[in-house]
């Protein structure tokens, strides 16, 4: 365990004065104060709208739950794609591992200090969020709202260490650096962009709505074979994007934090859906499933690539 | 110190290390000289347990390299062929990472940090960041980080590759003097037949993963003589005749002339034979000795062996 805590301590302080972690660190700040001060002004057009429109009420797509759709993964993969490869290809994980230190040390450590860079990211980000706009309002998060910011605090952090595990199951399975950060990157664009692209493709697809011919009908829309037709598309789509780890972080995110106004896919980009309130348990009741397949994604992610680096050989050539 | 047991390590139809029996005794300089790609580096890793053995087993200071690596990994440091730092770290927080992984105690890492970069003569280095450090002060860093743990053995794979001279000989002398001083014990290997005889009191020679011959140089010249002796000549008044008749002899296989030297290879020992040739002829024996051959020769005559 000691072991662990050391090599947790380099890799925290590694990835804090890493530039990789420090541009995508102030890119998230920057956005998502902006997407605050947004959620400011949409909250003082909607007086009833709530403080927890800050992360949900930006009208530019931004919102920060957007924010983590789209760079959740990116900000995970690359603080675990080369963690284990490239000291693998320089030689040092052979010099670290003839240490008197159990084997595994090093992965948990590893796993720690990623998870530890990305904590202080989501959660000083969040408390950043609450800092800009609460002296803007001149009032702050109730009880209620403080433990959901909670929550979806610890939520955010558990689905960006899914991204980090995932990120380290890629470093261990390659040898080459080169090979895991393609891995990462098609895998960060199929989730965040293509699944929606796909979805609506399939949907469209699958269920064909018949355009009325002839002159305009504007009053078919309204119909209810219409909206039935709709609704079945919605159901298809949604389905399929739930494949993303992003799609369900999406919804567990918008439901813990009460809105719905949280976006996916560049084809809803600030279109958000109707604003509809869920209850801090119903929430939880409704999103279990969501939030649970996150919890599962991360463990098994980080389970094989235990696996995988405990039976690993160690030569420098790699 | 070192014991291994029928340590074998196959990769598929590859047998990298092919039922090693290997001993390293306490407190000796142990040399396993073979060509790249004759187990070398899977032996070492296996030993650190970097890699586990296919079968096989193997201790280090009568620790059980799978059971108790951890053990070995206490008492046994190794540097490894190709090994690497943390180039945009100080060669002092490279050594204090190691600390760390070694639990020396906060207080002590100071000191051991500068005593270390002082043995290795790296002292003025300290808070240089390594990707400015040449070839040979990256080994020297390596083995101030061997000698963090306070080791009882040492295993250092290919050491002075692509080194210069200097650098070579500033690392065996380091080699010489912690195993002096300190009574460490070092397995060291190399594809250099230069290296291990200059450096080794006792030398394992491997190929293609066995284990073909261990014993001291010494030892293992009089085992080759055994196969072919050459005898070094110098006479006064030899003429042609003289050679002739010697090339006469039953098991000479050939004499050569070098200047005023006569070398004759034999198949076995005729030196009596040879004597008494030079007596009928008349000439005068200046010098008659048996030839020392150098480990170059043995080496290559064990590879030959080993082809057969
Ligand atoms: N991971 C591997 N898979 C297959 N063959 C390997 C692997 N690692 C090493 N080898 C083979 O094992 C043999 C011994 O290699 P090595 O121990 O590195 O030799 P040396 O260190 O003496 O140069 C070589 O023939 C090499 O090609
Ligand atoms: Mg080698």
């Amino acid at each position: 365990m000691a072991g662990a805590l050391t090599v947790c301590r380099k890799e925290l302080a590694d990835h804090l004065g890493s530039r990789r972690y420090v541009v995508l660190f102030a890119l998230i700040l920057l956005l998502s104060t902006l997407s605050a001060y947004q959620g400011t002004e949409y909250i003082k057009n909607n007086p009833n709208a709530g403080f927890m429109a800050i992360f949900s009420g930006a009208r530019f797509g931004f919102s920060f739950t957007y924010l983590m759709v789209f760079f959740g993964p990116i900000i995970g993969l690359a603080l675990g794609f080369d963690a284990v490869n490239k000291e693998r290809t320089s030689g040092t994980l052979s010099v670290l591992l003839c240490q008197p230190i159990f084997r595994d040390s090093v992965i948990n450590g590893k796993f720690m200090g990623g998870t530890a860079a990305l904590s202080l990211l989501a959660a000083s980000t969040i408390g950043i969020m609450c800092g800009v706009a609460m002296p803007i309002l001149g009032f702050g998060p109730g009880f209620e709202d403080a433990l959901r910011i909670v929550l979806f605090a610890l939520l955010t952090i558990v689905y960006l260490t899914f991204w980090l595990a995932l990120g380290l199951l890629f470093s261990t399975v390659t040898k080459k650096t080169s090979t895991s950060i393609l891995l990462s990157i098609s895998t960060w664009l199929f989730c965040s962009i293509v699944i929606s692209i796909i979805a609506a493709l399939v949907a469209n697809y699958a269920v064909p709505i018949q355009m009325p011919s002839g002159p305009f009908n504007p009053g078919a829309q309204g119909t209810q074979e219409y909206r039935e037709l709709m609704q079945r598309r919605t159901t298809i789509q949604m389905n399929i994007q739930r494949i993303s780890p992003a799609y369900l972080y999406n919804e567990a995110g918008s439901s813990i934090l009460g809105t719905m106004g949280g976006s996916f896919g560049f084809g809803e980009l600030g279109r958000g859906t109707p604003f509809q309130r869920l209850e801090l348990t119903q929430a939880l009741a409704t999103r279990w499933p969501q939030i649970l397949a996150i919890v599962v994604g991360m463990v098994v992610c980080f389970a094989a690539t235990y696996m995988l680096f405990l039976r690993m050989e160690i030569r420098p050539e790699g | 110190m070192i014991e291994t047991r029928e340590l074998s390590k196959y990769y598929g139809e590859i047998k990298a290390v092919d039922r090693l029996n290997l001993t390293v005794y306490e407190g000796e300089i142990f040399g396993l000289l073979g060509p790249n790609g004759s187990g070398k580096t899977t032996t070492f890793i296996t030993l650190m347990g970097l890699t586990v053995p296919t079968s096989g087993t193997a201790t280090i200071g009568g620790y059980d390299i799978v059971k108790d690596s951890r053990k070995v990994r206490k008492i046994a440091s190794m540097l490894p062929e190709g090994a690497g730092y943390y180039e945009d770290l100080t060669a002092e927080q490279n050594l204090n990472y190691i600390c760390q992984l070694n639990d020396i105690p906060k207080p002590e890492r100071e000191r051991t940090i500068k005593d270390l970069l002082e043995a290795v003569g790296l002292a003025d280095n300290a808070k240089m960041k390594v990707e400015k450090f040449s070839r040979g002060m990256r080994q020297r860093l390596g083995i101030a980080e061997v000698l963090i743990k306070k080791p009882r053995v040492a295993l250092f794979d290919e050491p002075t590759i692509g080194l210069d001279p200097q650098g070579t000989k500033e690392i065996r002398d380091m080699m010489f003097r912690l195993n002096k001083e300190q009574g460490l014990t070092v397995l060291l290997s190399s594809h250099l037949l230069y290296e291990v005889q200059q450096t080794c009191q006792r030398v394992g020679i491997i190929r293609k993963g066995r284990l073909i011959a261990a014993d001291t140089i010494g030892n293992l010249s009089k085992k080759l003589s055994k196969w072919k002796v050459t005898l070094e000549l110098e006479l006064a008044g030899a003429g042609p005749d003289l050679i002739r008749e010697i090339k006469g002899i039953n098991d000479v296989m050939s004499v050569d002339q070098e200047g005023s030297k006569i070398f004759v290879h034999m198949e076995s020992d005729r030196t009596r034979e040879v004597s008494e040739a030079v007596i009928k002829h008349g000439a005068t024996i200046l010098l008659m000795r048996p030839k020392e051959h150098s480990l170059d020769e043995i080496f290559m005559e064990y590879m030959k062996e080993g082809d057969q």
